[in-house]
């Protein structure tokens, strides 16, 4: 019996160092990533682990530079990921609801087509969404925010999956009680969907962090900085004029930083919500 | 359209709407809305005539020219150069500009099909009005009707704004794209292209592309697939890790290997590749240790194909595996335990477990997702791009690398130096047919094996 | 213009009742009628690099003494200059009236009709005021479509402690003592050792399309060149020379004139710029070449016909002497005004008169125009990668430069 305990010993902890192991590999880049941000730098190249000389002048610079106006993109991120995400939850929500909930004639027609325009790559509406924009007048923050709401209606799936989940006769018996499906909606639906409002708000909210392909094509011809978004303005930093990424290099990456803490804030809140809704919505396929 | 299970009044033809019907009903074959204004039904028949005559409004002001420029894609293909006296300036007098004529005779075109259908959806309302005085039924008042928008049609209610944006967005780009396919538009043809049928096609799959295509196909199939089994299987087993007996602080464990997915992967990637640069960081300390007397070119231009697509596959690991960690967890605490105490009864060690109880539950509950990610990692963008941006370099490729995917290899023929927008767009279509093929094929196999 | 405004307002009346209501005019700026002093006015967009934003500000309130009544503004090229190509192409009628574009991209620009030839007011001024290799710049087909301020050649930087005048002469002494590192994947960089070797890229003229050469002895030299360079202890392939020539890896660097001051930087008194070596290819010695660019400002075709002649006077103004040497103060852009050349400040210069000799004939090669020379850097840069790294072997070298040829010889 005492070897027994000793092997369950040994075992725990060999799985402990395996885990320590496997988390040092993990997090080492990102630790090198802020140890860079800290670094003096003026070769636009980080070559070491450890920096040769600490410094906050990269976040100082990123923050008070006026070429590339990093508090204006804070602002403009803030604004269309908060619109983005109240309008875009609202279309995902009630489209997966409707899908799951609601019984009508076009219900397996919008399926089929939703999942097959799912299919055909993003990148192929790039130019097309520039010109639909563009002869709107809508080059600006404000198109931006309605291509990310645009594509709302077909990122139901997880919603439509955790809908799946709650029985129905909850809608029945309070239509048996005369309510409208509005009000089952209303008062039944939403409240229940909580943990996926949840979820749809902070994908949603932090999509425009991150994207900077989109957002370039669409802010880019400005040509004025100030209208950018993080992702886009941060990534322009590096890809700009020659030699302006050996000047910037180690801002950019300082404004990676910044950027980066309160989404992984955002991402670890999320991370319950992100795991019900993916394998409620595993479970019904 | 409508859900009218039991107040269904029995059915007439639409000839026998036509031949019988009142003048109201006769007209509403032209007027739409009409017979509904007849009825009372002020808000639909008004939605319904408003409609009608803007869109004949439409119609007439710029429908029918961008509809007939959509045949040539304009006229004027070539720039001519002109010397203007009185400001002394050369001007050029520019060609038609065929994207605008392309997106907006495709645009044209959606919205004769949306006219159609709220024809057909006029016909039926006012077949169901005749129907209904015919037989003397309850007409729905227009207080009734505005009501049954919250009730038994609330679906068309809450989906006519996500439709808007899946068309505008979504529906109206794609076939754009799916056209200019047909287009010789490239960087000669800059702006004033025409239709070539399939000649984009033909050089994608047997002219001067295809020589670069099946090479990126087949690496791009590869790709997906170890991407998508490596970070599923290794998700697995760390999920297993954790949720193993006598690991303590569970959740702590796991929010240290999510922080990795949550940072941006432009920030995460493009500094991993410099993290692995020949004189970066890894290589430098990996020298300092004496663990390589050379430095190991990971991702550069002239780096080892076979080697940078094993980094490019490890690296996506290092990505990817928290969120398979993530998934699995929830399924591995959910898993039925009586099954396995059985297993271990009867004498099974934990590797026979795992290999005959726990990854095929697994693998039953993931297969769906599963198959949603080997779609997502053909169309990994992030990865390619941001890493190796298709390095190393690969002479014998027209526009593309080594490690390019089809979708980086799309988007350098768009936004690179040789702007081949009709290559591109031909290529999108195949991913989509490839796309299309493996999931239909995957589907089948996953609910054969449900059933089964 | 007029068709999608009219289809925006038609769809609008359709779609009235949705999100894409909005409509506006997208006309390119306003207009001011009276035509003032001078009898320019009008409203001009101007796309110069981010770096410089400030400095054309600045000579911009110059240029609006003398002419008040032009509107300029001036913001930053959407991806730098060196994408003016792709960047006007993407929407040629949103991108700036005059923008900053490398006489490279000239000729694409000029037979997609992005471009217009310069009036013959102004060809007179630049050939009278600017060096003949500026001139020949931005010629394409015996017009010229760009006004030129600056010369881009790359030069050789280098460290003074650890080579000396001397040893910077030639390619394989220099090599022997410390380490050059350059980017053998860019073929900015490396290109031109087929030219140092005797092949033509496009012809003489740089406008042949069957004149690239480079299937031939002496393109097979340049190849071996390349494959011998990755044996060499003294060459080092680098993504980042900045940063080895810091670190002391690297002796010497090869870099543009663009890298000139943070270079200074980081090597301080010891800081050592030359023209290029020589270098040894086929058993001969030769001058290793470089390309020479030359920086422009082009007035975009699609400018509203009221705001061209104000969109030309304004490109000739900010490349005129005076704003020359306000941009080679700020920016250390070589300028190519004649007279400007011969000012003291140029000449004491050391990076201005490495960059002046560079730009001799001999010394480097014009970059060519060819709409098509976007297919010869995408196929250059394997082709030289695959010799330098050694994937491909010295008995292909005359079938790949065979394919090479004929694909950058192909009007596609």
């Amino acid at each position: 019996m005492k070897s027994y305990k000793a092997q369950r010993r040994l075992s725990l902890s060999l799985r402990y160092v395996l885990l320590a192991v496997l988390v040092v590999v993990w997090l080492f880049p990102i630790v090198w990533i802020i140890l860079a941000s800290l670094s003096y730098n003026d070769t636009g190249f980080v070559s070491t682990i450890w920096p040769e000389k600490f410094t906050l002048s990269n976040y100082t610079g990123m923050l008070l530079n006026k070429q590339y106006p990093f508090l204006d993109w804070m602002r403009n991120t803030l604004l269309v990921s908060t619109v983005s995400m109240i309008l875009s939850t609202f279309i995902t929500i009630s489209v997966a609801y409707t899908l799951s909930r609601l019984r009508f004639a076009f219900r397996k027609k919008f399926l089929q087509i939703a999942l097959i325009l799912g299919m055909f790559p993003g990148f192929m509406s790039m130019i097309a969404l520039y010109y639909i924009l563009k002869s709107f007048n809508m080059l600006n923050l404000a198109g931006l925010t309605m291509v990310y709401v645009g594509g709302a209606g077909l990122s139901f799936y997880i919603a439509k999956g955790f809908f799946d989940t709650i029985p129905r006769s909850i809608d029945e018996a309070a239509e048996m009680d005369g309510a409208t499906r509005w009000q089952v909606f209303l008062h039944i639906g939403l409240p229940l969907s909580k943990p996926m409002i949840v979820y749809t708000a902070l994908t949603t909210f932090i999509a425009p962090w991150v994207d900077f392909i989109f957002s370039g094509i669409i802010l880019s011809s400005s040509g004025n900085p100030k209208n950018y978004t993080i992702a886009y303005g941060l990534y322009n930093m590096l890809h700009n004029a020659k030699g302006t990424s050996t000047t910037f290099f180690t801002q950019f990456i300082a404004g990676c930083v910044m950027i980066a803490v309160p989404i992984t804030i955002l991402f670890v809140i999320m991370q319950k919500f992100y795991v019900n809704g993916i394998t409620a919505g595993a479970d019904k396929g | 359209m409508f859900r009218r299970k039991n107040k269904l009044p029995p059915a007439a033809t639409y000839r026998e709407v036509w031949r019988k019907g009142d003048w109201t009903t006769k007209l509403s074959f032209f007027v739409m809305g009409a017979s509904a204004l007849k009825n009372r039904q002020w808000v639909k028949g008004a939605a319904f005539l408003i409609t009608e005559v803007a869109f004949l409004i439409w119609l007439v002001f710029s429908g029918i020219s961008s509809l007939s420029m959509l045949s040539n894609l304009g006229t004027l293909k070539t720039k001519k150069v002109v010397f203007d006296q009185s400001q002394g300036v050369y001007l050029t007098k520019l060609p038609d500009n065929s994207v605008v004529i392309l997106l907006f005779g495709v645009l044209a075109v959606i919205l004769l099909i949306a006219m159609v259908g709220l024809y057909w959806v006029n016909l039926r309302s006012t077949r169901k009005l005749y129907v209904l005085n015919r037989d003397h039924g309850h007409i729905e008042t227009n207080g009734e009707e505005l009501a049954s928008l919250l009730d038994e049609r609330l679906h068309s209610v809450l989906l006519t704004i996500p439709i808007i944006g899946i068309v505008a967005f979504t529906i109206l780009p794609t076939v754009y794209m799916i056209s200019m396919a047909f287009t010789n538009y490239d960087s000669h043809h800059s702006i004033g292209f025409s239709w070539t049928g399939f000649q984009a096609f033909h050089n994608v799959l047997s002219g001067d592309l295809a020589g670069t295509f099946f090479p990126v196909l087949g690496w791009t199939l590869i790709w997906a697939v170890c991407a998508t089994a490596t970070t599923f299987f290794f998700g697995v087993l760390l999920a297993m890790l954790i949720e193993s007996k006598g690991i303590k602080h569970k959740a702590f464990w796991r929010t240290m290997f999510i922080i990795v997915y949550a940072v941006p992967q432009f920030v995460s990637l493009l500094m991993m590749a410099q993290f692995l640069d020949l004189q970066g960081p890894l290589n430098n300390l990996l020298l300092s240790w004496h663990w390589i007397a050379k430095p190991i070119n990971f991702i550069g231009a002239s780096a080892n194909p076979l080697v940078a697509r094993i980094t490019v596959i490890v690296v996506n690991m290092w990505v990817g595996i928290p969120v398979s960690m993530l998934v699995s967890t929830a399924i591995i605490q959910n898993l039925p335990e009586d099954q396995i105490e059985a297993a271990r009864m009867d004498g099974a060690n934990p590797f026979q477990v795992f290999k005959s109880i726990t990854f095929p539950q697994i693998l039953f509950v993931m297969a769906p997702s599963l198959i949603q990610q080997f779609i997502g990692n053909i169309n990994n963008f992030n990865v390619i791009y941001l890493l190796t941006g298709g390095y190393p370099m690969n002479n014998n490729y027209s526009g593309a690398g080594d490690t390019d995917l089809l979708v980086t290899w799309l988007y350098n023929l768009t936004f690179g130096q040789t702007q081949r927008y009709n290559a591109s767009a031909v290529l999108g279509i195949l991913i989509f047919i490839i796309s299309a093929v493996f999931s239909l094929f995957a589907y089948r196999r996953t609910n054969a094996f449900k059933e089964g | 213009m007029k068709l999608w405004q009219k289809f925006a307002l038609g769809s609008t009346a359709l779609l009235s009742a949705t999100v894409l209501a909005a409509c506006g005019n997208s006309g390119s700026g306003s207009s001011s009628s009276s035509s003032g002093k001078n009898g320019v006015s009008g409203s001009v967009k101007l796309w110069v690099d981010n770096t410089q934003v400030s400095s054309y500000k600045s000579i911009v309130k110059d240029f609006n003494k003398k002419y008040p009544d032009v509107k300029v503004k001036v913001t930053q090229s959407p991806n730098g200059s060196s994408n003016a190509k792709t960047d006007v192409a993407k929407d040629p009628s949103k991108a700036a009236d005059v923008f900053e574009v490398p006489n490279d991209q000239l000729g694409q620009m000029a037979s997609a009709g992005y471009i217009n030839p310069l009036s013959p007011d102004a060809t007179k001024t630049i050939k009278q005021d600017n060096v003949d290799s500026a001139v020949k710049g931005v010629t394409w087909k015996n017009k010229l479509y760009a006004f030129p301020f600056a010369m881009q050649a790359q030069t050789l930087y280098y460290n003074k402690s650890k080579l000396s005048a001397e040893d910077v002469k030639d390619w394989d002494t220099m090599t022997a003592k410390s380490v050059v590192a350059t980017d053998f994947t860019v073929p900015y960089n490396v290109y031109p050792i087929f030219l140092s070797a005797g092949t033509y890229m496009y012809g003489k003229s740089g406008e042949d399309l069957k004149g690239t050469n480079v299937n031939t002895q002496e393109g097979v030299n340049a190849m071996e060149w390349y494959a011998a360079q990755k044996n060499n202890k003294g060459v080092m392939q680098t993504s980042s020379v900045l940063n080895q020539l810091k670190s002391g890896k690297a002796g010497a660097i090869l870099d543009g004139p663009w890298d000139a001051v943070n270079i200074k930087k980081l090597l301080g008194k010891n800081f050592g710029v030359a023209p290029y070596p020589t270098i040894t290819i086929g058993g001969k010695k030769v001058q290793m070449q470089a390309f020479l660019g030359i920086e422009t400002f082009a007035v975009n075709s699609h400018t509203a016909t009221k705001n061209q002649k104000a969109a030309a006077t304004l490109a000739q103004y900010i490349t005129n002497k005076a704003s020359q040497l306000v941009i080679y103060k700020d920016q250390g852009q070589i300028p190519v005004d004649k007279s400007a050349q011969q000012t003291a400040t140029f000449k004491k210069n050391p990076v201005a008169v490495a960059v002046k000799t560079m730009s001799q004939p001999g010394h480097s090669t014009l970059m060519p125009k060819m709409p098509e020379i976007a297919t010869l850097w995408d196929q250059a840069a394997p082709l030289i990668n695959g010799a330098y790294s050694g994937s491909i072997k010295p008995a292909d070298y005359m079938t790949k430069l065979t394919s090479f040829h004929n694909a950058v010889s192909k009007a596609n």
